[in-house]
């Protein structure tokens, strides 16, 4: 069952598709160049850097340490400013927003699972989950809903009233998996989603991953440092040097997850 | 101020700064380790010492306030007495002149370097005539040898005060405050009612108002200086003028008219120092007196009694200003403790590192305690100037208020002063408050777990506490309750507090083992709670020992138990804010983060509340009680004047002739009512409570059966058998054994106690002239003495009220005509009449004061002072502020990641910048709503418990207009505060706050 999305703005140009596939491009990056400076130095963490990810894709992110990965995920799903290009997302051009409509926009449309998790430490799995849910104005009863609806999907029924520091931390994950996926966003950004995970965790969450892309279609961009991982999405890009230095279209079934198993909707705690 | 505290703060500073002195050269390293981080982190250093400055500068503002008034007092001495120690006095010429040559004999002792002796008496004088005339009713005259008067102390600072030629016959020489009061200049002719007679005098010159030039009754002297035998001669002349000159209505043995002789006497050394020999000067003049000591001479020490009177007044007010900036200080050393825990929680990774390496805890904490001792000496040396402002203000204010207490602006002048002890003791004091807090807040803060601390995860949970440790407590428990039941039998304020409390604390350990942990505390904060509310209804004689300590505790346990008690039930409390929180929009996302984070927060936001609390709970409270009593201003004009509107006080010396008449035709037929006329002495009082070691001074006021009659004074207690108020005053009148007191005989000022005796307690009242003395009865307790107050110029003494007969019994003709009280008939305007006695009887030195003017003077200089107490109390409200500002700084460095969180899921700027500013305000009007509500009910039971206010017939007058004022400004304020804060928060780039290195 493909996840209804919602989708804001109008499109302002048709992007086109990657060689060989018909699907149409969510994501458009064209030229971005991002620069941090420190004092006098400066140190181009994104250089001319072109990519286009097309709906229902799920694509891996590598590359060593400081070739900017995180970077990239930054800029690309608008969290940092770049300083050339542009990024279209769903048609619409992220650096031609306002700070407000970019942070409306990123709410609607993205979701995110980060390495640390994030979750906040003050509220319980479900308001965790159902904070983008309000975010995007859908009402608190509804809002509920869904969110203790996610978490049984992602088996943390039984956890909606904890707190994350009274989960391990591959429940921790599964929440945030469940934040990023509340308000069926356009695409899904994981920053290292199981660096802080040991294997059999590790696995359930990148099961969890494949699952949702595979059944419900969801464009998620994955940033990793695990080969494995990597080589089970179905396109996997290298970087270096802040440039995009391999760009792999993977079998559509994807290398088998080394810790995979058979994916399930109902997740083992 | 307390100059006696010094040499134990000498030690405790001393043995401080050598423990630290001695880390810091045995450990270089840890030296090196502590300076570094002081340098590194210069913007928390000066949090840090922003935060203890301000202990330091309200104690030794306190402190400086009791300098002041210490000094000013001291001043009056100075510049009244000079260089007069002792003062022998006689009623009669006869018995003046030969106690004049008794104390003669002692010139050439070593212990006196001056005698003079002169002749004094009170009269009225006036300038000009019609409308443009200028009175001063009560001025001293004075016939004195000039020559004599120029020597007289020559060892003084100053000189005697008075020298010069002297004047002519028809002249006088007169001081700078009589000038001023009738608008004299050299060479004017004045009247000067002598004995009743006008009589012109030429202003021969003016002198400055002090030494022999400025001797004279309390703080006001205006003085006019004659050749000597002018009184003699003026009373021979009044007397031959009218024959009769005893006063009708004096009664019997009234004497005739004759000015009192005074030998002033001067010890040896100078203003000061020769006040140290004033008890072995005083016994050498009794003894010479010999049977003239008995017979109406009187030896007084003047200059000791002023400054006696001006060291309990200085601790008095300076300890008043300790007390109510104790609150204030409590929260600085919250505010300690919250900054030095955020620097150790910025630290964490680096200490955990540093336990990583190898370094015990124990040098951890002696690092810290290096540290924190740089902080607690900066912040004590820039407390001293802080300090030094804030006493400069309470001054200025109260140097208004004190102004204000009369209306020709004599009553008293501040001028401001500090001493080296007080900022000695105040800095040092300062120091040790931050230097313990510091200390123990390291040994807390160094319990790091490694691995948490290095990877920055949350702290663990507590941990059980072990066995033996939840026996050791359950037996202090037990120890405590043996100690309440001691200190409650007794009513031993503190203890009645304090040990019920801690029995409570120490039973916790052992109701965590038995029910849930939220149902523990929330039962002992609740019990400590409610007993901090009722124990005065259980004990009502709790705060009977006047100890201001008993207050602190009291204060400090309510606040403490509440916090707690809201604290555990969070959540409960804001349930009805559901509603709000569950909101589907931004604002309410917003709300509900706002109010997450200081619910799960619960030791920072606990220590904000108490902060506030605490400091709200005693602004409020005196908001209210000011409030209480200024409402009782109706029915304390009707207790202090007993149906009588004014009271006319003249001078002994020439009094209205049958004031009870006189006042009642003629001019008066038809505005006077009715005229209780009074005898006035003074008398000593023993023997009445044992805590009064020294006798008190009492004002003997003489009243006949027409005061009861005309009248009634309402009774707060009486002998039961005498039946009520007008029962008590006719025994008083029927038996000369009964007398009335007043509330606050004894009572020195310096904080809040209760009467110390009751009806039926006896006591001796004793004649300083004559020695005569005899057993008293309490009959009853006057409801307001104020009626009394300053009656025959008797300023300082407590009204002691008995019948006339037995007045001119006891203290014969000591017992004079003095004053009267006065009632309007109906419709006469009280202002009126008082302005029409005072012109018609200007001879007998007449003065009218209107009951009703005097008490709400009286109210108004209260209400001056509540407010100057808030001022004080504002700058707890600071440091509160401060506190708040310093967790939201915190809040926002934790909450980085969170911020880039919320900032990636969809959270605008303005709406984290919303979060940080609500979470502020809900913290900050938590508190303070919690302190009001706590003040309220406080100041209810309070005021449910005192029988007077009960029977004021006020209802519970609550200001909430002022509450809300405070409430809203406090409030404003820390959103004020916090608004950096919460700016920066908002300023926080989300991918900045995400990064993770790639």
């Amino acid at each position: 069952m493909l996840l209804k999305r919602k989708r804001s703005g109008a499109p302002v140009t048709a992007p086109a598709a990657s060689a060989g596939d018909s699907r149409p491009a969510l994501l458009v990056a064209e030229h971005v160049r991002k620069v941090y400076r420190t004092g006098e130095i400066e140190v181009a963490a994104l250089v001319d850097l072109d990519l286009t990810v097309q709906q229902g894709e799920m694509v891996a992110v590598m590359g060593p340490s400081g070739s900017g990965k995180t970077t990239l995920l930054n800029c690309l799903s608008g969290l940092d400013d770049i300083d050339a290009g542009r990024v279209l997302l769903a048609g619409r051009d992220l650096f031609a927003m306002s700070d407000a409509d970019r942070t409306t926009h990123r709410a609607t449309s993205m979701g995110f699972v980060f390495q640390a998790f994030n979750l906040i430490p003050v509220f319980t799995a479900a308001e965790n989950v159902e904070l983008p849910l309000l975010l995007g104005g859908v009402g608190a009863k509804e809002a509920r809903h869904r969110a203790v609806e996610m978490l049984e999907r992602v088996g943390l029924g039984d956890r909606t009233g904890h707190r994350p520091n009274e989960l391990s931390g591959g429940e921790q994950q599964r929440v945030t998996v469940a934040r990023a996926l509340a308000s069926r966003p356009a695409i899904v950004w994981a920053d290292e989603p199981t660096g802080n995970l040991d294997t059999q965790m590790a696995s359930q969450v990148v099961d969890l991953l494949h699952e949702l892309n595979k059944v419900d279609g969801q464009t998620i961009v994955l940033v990793t440092h695990d080969p494995t991982i990597g080589r089970s999405a179905s396109r996997l890009i290298r970087m270096r040097d802040g440039r995009l230095v391999d760009d792999e279209q993977l079998p559509p079934a994807g290398e088998p997850w080394a810790g995979g198993r058979d994916a399930t909707m109902q997740v083992e705690g | 101020m307390y100059p006696n505290l010094t040499p134990f703060l000498v030690a405790l500073l001393g043995a401080a700064l050598a423990v630290a002195a001695f880390i810091a050269v045995r450990r270089p390293f840890l030296r090196k380790l502590a300076l570094r981080q002081v340098a590194r982190r210069r913007g928390e250093a000066a949090l840090v010492i922003a935060g203890s400055v301000l202990g330091t500068a309200i104690i030794i503002g306190s402190l400086i306030v009791g300098d002041t008034l210490n000094f000013s007092v001291k001043q009056v001495a100075y510049e009244n007495l000079g260089p007069i120690d002792e003062i022998v006095s006689s009623a009669s010429i006869a018995n003046g002149d030969e106690a004049a040559r008794q104390v003669e004999r002692l010139r050439g002792d070593p212990d006196v370097d001056g005698i003079l002796t002169l002749r004094g008496d009170q009269a009225a004088v006036t300038r000009g005539s019609g409308s443009r005339r200028t009175a001063e009713p009560r001025a001293s005259v004075w016939e004195v040898d000039f020559a004599q008067a120029a020597a007289f102390g020559g060892a003084a600072d100053g000189g005697s005060g008075l020298s010069g030629p002297a004047p002519g016959a028809g002249e006088a020489v007169i001081n700078a405050d009589l000038a001023k009061a009738v608008g004299a200049r050299d060479g004017d002719v004045l009247t000067f009612y002598l004995y009743g007679r006008p009589t012109g005098v030429r202003v021969a010159r003016v002198v400055a108002t002090k030494g022999v030039a400025g001797a004279g009754n309390g703080s006001v002297s205006r003085d006019a200086f004659f050749t000597t035998g002018t009184l003699v001669r003026a009373a021979e002349a009044a007397r031959a003028a009218a024959p009769a000159a005893a006063p009708k209505g004096a009664g019997p043995g009234a004497p005739a008219a004759e000015p009192h002789t005074f030998s002033f006497v001067s010890n040896t050394g100078g203003v000061e120092s020769g006040n140290k020999r004033s008890d072995a000067v005083a016994a050498k003049l009794k003894a010479a007196l010999g049977p003239l000591a008995s017979q109406g001479t009187s030896v007084e020490k003047p200059k000791q009694d002023v400054l006696k009177a001006a060291v309990q007044a200085g601790n008095g007010l300076g300890s008043l200003f300790l007390f109510i900036g104790s609150f204030s200080i409590i929260a600085g050393v919250l505010l300690l403790v919250n900054i030095f825990v955020m620097l150790a929680e910025e630290r964490k990774s680096e200490l955990g590192m540093l336990r990583a390496v190898g370094m015990k805890r124990g040098r951890l904490v002696r690092s810290f305690m290096i540290e924190g001792t740089v902080y607690a000496l900066v912040a004590s040396l820039a407390g001293i100037l802080l300090g030094i402002g804030v006493g400069r203000a309470v001054v200025v204010v109260a140097a208004r208020i004190f102004n204000g207490f009369s209306d020709d602006n004599g009553g008293f002048n501040l001028a401001f002063k500090f001493t080296s002890v007080s900022i000695f003791n105040g800095f040092a004091m300062g120091f040790l408050i931050a230097f313990v807090t510091v200390t123990l807040t390291s040994m807390r803060i160094s319990r790091v777990n490694i691995i948490a601390a290095i990877r920055d995860l949350p702290n663990e949970g507590g941990r059980r506490l072990k066995r033996r440790w939840v026996a050791l407590s359950t037996v202090a428990a037990a120890l405590f309750g043996g100690l309440s039941a001691v200190a409650i039998a007794g009513s031993k304020g503190v203890g009645v507090y304090l040990y019920p409390s801690l029995a409570v604390l120490a039973l916790c350990p052992l109701l965590v083992r038995l029910v849930p942990k939220r149902w523990a505390y929330t039962g002992a904060s609740l019990a400590v709670l409610a007993w901090g509310l009722s124990a005065n209804t259980l004990r009502p004689k709790v705060f009977d020992d006047g100890s201001t300590a008993t207050f602190i505790v009291l204060g400090s346990l309510l606040t403490f138990s509440a916090v707690f008690l809201v604290s555990q039930n969070q959540e409960l409390l804001t349930r009805p804010l559901r509603p709000l929180i569950a909101r589907p929009t931004l604002r309410g996302l917003a709300t509900r983060l706002a109010v997450a984070y200081p619910i799960a927060r619960r030791f920072r936001t606990g220590a904000i509340l108490i902060m506030y609390g605490l400091v709200v709970f005693t602004l409020v409270l005196i908001t209210v009680l000011g409030n209480l009593i200024g409402a009782t201003t109706d029915s304390e004009v009707a207790n202090a004047s007993g149906g009588y509107a004014i009271r006319a006080d003249f001078n002994p010396s020439a009094p209205v002739a049958d004031p009870a008449r006189t006042l009642t035709s003629g001019r008066f037929a038809g505005q006077v009512a009715a005229v209780a006329p009074l005898t006035v002495t003074d008398g000593k009082v023993t023997n009445l409570n044992p805590k009064f070691t020294d006798p008190l001074d009492v004002a003997v006021v003489g009243a006949g059966p027409d005061l009861s009659e005309n009248g009634l004074f309402p009774l707060t207690k009486r002998l039961d058998r005498l039946g009520d108020d007008r029962g008590v005053w006719r025994a008083v009148q029927s038996n000369p054994g009964y007398v009335i007191l007043d509330q606050f005989l004894g009572q020195n000022g310096g904080g809040p106690g209760s009467v110390a005796y009751k009806p039926g307690d006896t006591f001796t009242l004793t004649d300083p002239r004559t020695g005569a003395a005899e057993r008293k009865t309490i009959a009853g307790i006057l409801k307001s003495g104020q009626g009394f107050q300053g009656i025959g110029g008797q300023v300082f003494a407590s009204p002691l009220i008995m019948s006339q007969t037995a007045a001119r019994a006891q203290f014969g003709s000591a017992a004079k005509l003095a004053a009267a009280f006065v009632k309007p008939a109906a419709g006469v305007s009280d202002e009126a009449l008082a302005a029409e006695l005072q012109g018609q009887y200007l001879p007998e030195s007449l003065v009218a004061t209107q009951i009703r003017h005097q008490v709400e003077q009286q109210f108004a200089a209260n209400r001056g002072f509540f407010q100057l107490m808030q001022g004080f109390l504002a700058l707890g409200l600071l440091v509160g502020i401060a506190g708040l500002g310093v967790v939201m700084v915190r809040a926002v460095r934790e909450r980085r990641r969170t911020i880039g969180v919320l900032r990636a899921l969809g959270f605008q700027a303005h709406t984290v910048q919303r979060a940080f500013l609500t979470e502020s305000s809900f913290v900050a009007l938590e508190g303070i709503l919690l302190g009001t509500v706590l003040s309220i009910v406080t100041s209810y039971l309070l005021f449910n418990n005192d029988k007077d206010l009960q029977g004021a017939d006020i209802g519970f007058p609550i200001p909430w207009a002022n509450i809300a004022l405070l409430v809203l400004a406090a409030a404003v304020a820390s959103v004020l505060a916090t608004a950096w804060p919460a700016r920066q928060a908002a300023k926080i780039r989300p991918a900045v706050a995400l990064r993770i290195a790639d």
